[in-house]
C-alpha cells in the first residue's frame, strides 16, 4: 500500500467517527486526545482502520497508536 | 400456541445520580451523558433482594389485569446475582413469596445480557413441552452487588431492576424465529473475579459491533424477512454509543430502534422487557428482540403479532 493510501484510510475514519473532526496536515502528528478522540471513538476508529486497511491491531498496539501518523506507519509497516 | 401476553418492570425508586458520579471518578460530563448516555443508576437498597425486586414487578404485572395466581403453572427467573447465592434456586423463593400451588415447574437461568431473549425459548419450549399454560418469566441482576467501587468503567454504566413477562395460551407476541450463538473463549470481557466485576470495554465493544449486526441478518436470511420488514428493533440497552454503532452497522434506521438507558443504565437481562413493555400495546407487527454479553453469549428472536 502506498503512504497516500494509507493516509487517506486514517483520515476518512477519523473524520467518519469523529464528530465535527477536520482532519488537516498539520494534525497528523498531534495525539488523538488532542484531536478530540476520545476513549470510545478510538475503539470504532481502530476497529474501522482494521477493517479497512486490513492489518490487525491488537489492545496493546492500539493503545501505542496515539498520533494519526503513527497509525500510517503501523499500516505501512504491517 | 404459546407467547407473550404481557410484561411489566421493577425500577427501583433510590437513583444515584450519575453525573455526580462522574464528578466523583473525574470522569467528564459531557462523555457521561453523550456517549454512555446515563444520567440516573436505579439501585436496589441493602434490604431489597432479587426476590423482592421481582414480586413487586409482579405487583406491576396484576395491577395491568388478566394475572390468576392460583393459574400459574410455571416460574423462571433469569439472574447470574441471585439472592442466597442461588441456593435455593431463586424461582423457589419467589414461588412461595407469591403463595403459588405446588404444581407449578420452577427453575433459574443463568445467563446475562443475552438472558431474556435465551429465556423466553427456554419457557415457551418448557410450557409447551409440558402442557403448561401460564408461566412468570422474571429478570432480575442487581450488578450493584458486584461492581468494584473503583472501577468508573462499570460503576457509571449499570442499574438494577427486575421484570416479568406473562408467557401464556392468549399471546399478543408470538416467536417466529431466533439465532442463539456462544463465543466461550471471550468470556473474560465480561467476568467476576475476587467477588467483583471485570469489564474489558474494548473486548465487549468489537463483540457487540462485529458480531450481533452478523446475526440479526443471520436472522432476517433466515426467516426471508430483511431490516425493512421488521417494523421495531428491540437491541439490549448496553450503552448509548455502542448501541448507536451497533445500529448504524446493522442497517436499521435510528427510529425503528430506541435507545433508552438515560434513566435506568444497562439493566442486564431486563434492558430488553423494559423496552417491550413500553410498547406492547402498540402491537407493531414484527419485533426483532437482540441480547448480547458476559459469555460472550448473544441471541436475537423476531415475534410476530398474534392473528
Amino acid at each position: 500500500m502506498q503512504r497516500e493510501e494509507a493516509i487517506k484510510i486514517v483520515i476518512e475514519v477519523l473524520e467518519d467517527n469523529v464528530q465535527d473532526l477536520e482532519m488537516s496536515d498539520d494534525k497528523m502528528d498531534e495525539t488523538l486526545v488532542d484531536i478530540g478522540v476520545d476513549s470510545l471513538d478510538v475503539m470504532l476508529v481502530m476497529m474501522d482502520i482494521q477493517e479497512k486497511s486490513g492489518v490487525k491491531i491488537s489492545d496493546d498496539k492500539a493503545d501505542e497508536l496515539d498520533t494519526p501518523n503513527k497509525i500510517v506507519d503501523f499500516i505501512l509497516g504491517n | 400456541m404459546l407467547g407473550i401476553e404481557n410484561v411489566a418492570s421493577y425500577i427501583p425508586e433510590r437513583k444515584i445520580d450519575n453525573l455526580e458520579q462522574a464528578d466523583k471518578f473525574g470522569a467528564d460530563r459531557e462523555f457521561v451523558e453523550k456517549k454512555i448516555g446515563v444520567l440516573k443508576l436505579p439501585r436496589l437498597s441493602e434490604d431489597e433482594s432479587v426476590a423482592y425486586a421481582c414480586v413487586e414487578a409482579f405487583k406491576a404485572l396484576s395491577e395491568k389485569g388478566g394475572v390468576e395466581l392460583e393459574e400459574i403453572d410455571c416460574l423462571v427467573v433469569c439472574t447470574q446475582n441471585p439472592d442466597r447465592d442461588g441456593l435455593p434456586h431463586n424461582s423457589a423463593i419467589l414461588h412461595a413469596e407469591l403463595g403459588l400451588k405446588d404444581e407449578c415447574a420452577c427453575f433459574d437461568i443463568g445467563l446475562g445480557c443475552s438472558g431474556y431473549v435465551y429465556g423466553l425459548s427456554i419457557i415457551e419450549s418448557f410450557m409447551q413441552a409440558n402442557g403448561l399454560k401460564r408461566g412468570l418469566f422474571f429478570t432480575c441482576d442487581p450488578y450493584s452487588r458486584i461492581l468494584d467501587p473503583e472501577d468508573k468503567n462499570t460503576c457509571l454504566l449499570f442499574g438494577d431492576a427486575a421484570t416479568v413477562t406473562l408467557i401464556s395460551d392468549s399471546p399478543k407476541y408470538v416467536k417466529a424465529g431466533a439465532k442463539f450463538s456462544t463465543r466461550g473463549a471471550g468470556r473474560e470481557a465480561l467476568e467476576k473475579v475476587d467477588g467483583k466485576l471485570a469489564m474489558n470495554g474494548r473486548a465487549v465493544f468489537n463483540f457487540a459491533l462485529m458480531d450481533v449486526p452478523k446475526q440479526i441478518k443471520s436472522l432476517l436470511e433466515s426467516q426471508e424477512l430483511d431490516v425493512a420488514s421488521i417494523d421495531l428493533f428491540l437491541l439490549h440497552q448496553g450503552s448509548r454509543f455502542m448501541l448507536e454503532n451497533t445500529i448504524k452497522r446493522a442497517g436499521i434506521p435510528s427510529d425503528k430502534a430506541p435507545i433508552e438507558l438515560s434513566e435506568t443504565g444497562n439493566t442486564v437481562s431486563s434492558s430488553i422487557p423494559i423496552l417491550l413493555e413500553k410498547r406492547i400495546r402498540d402491537l407493531p407487527g414484527l419485533v426483532l428482540m437482540s441480547g448480547f454479553g458476559v459469555g460472550l453469549s448473544w441471541a436475537s428472536a423476531i415475534y410476530k403479532q398474534n392473528s
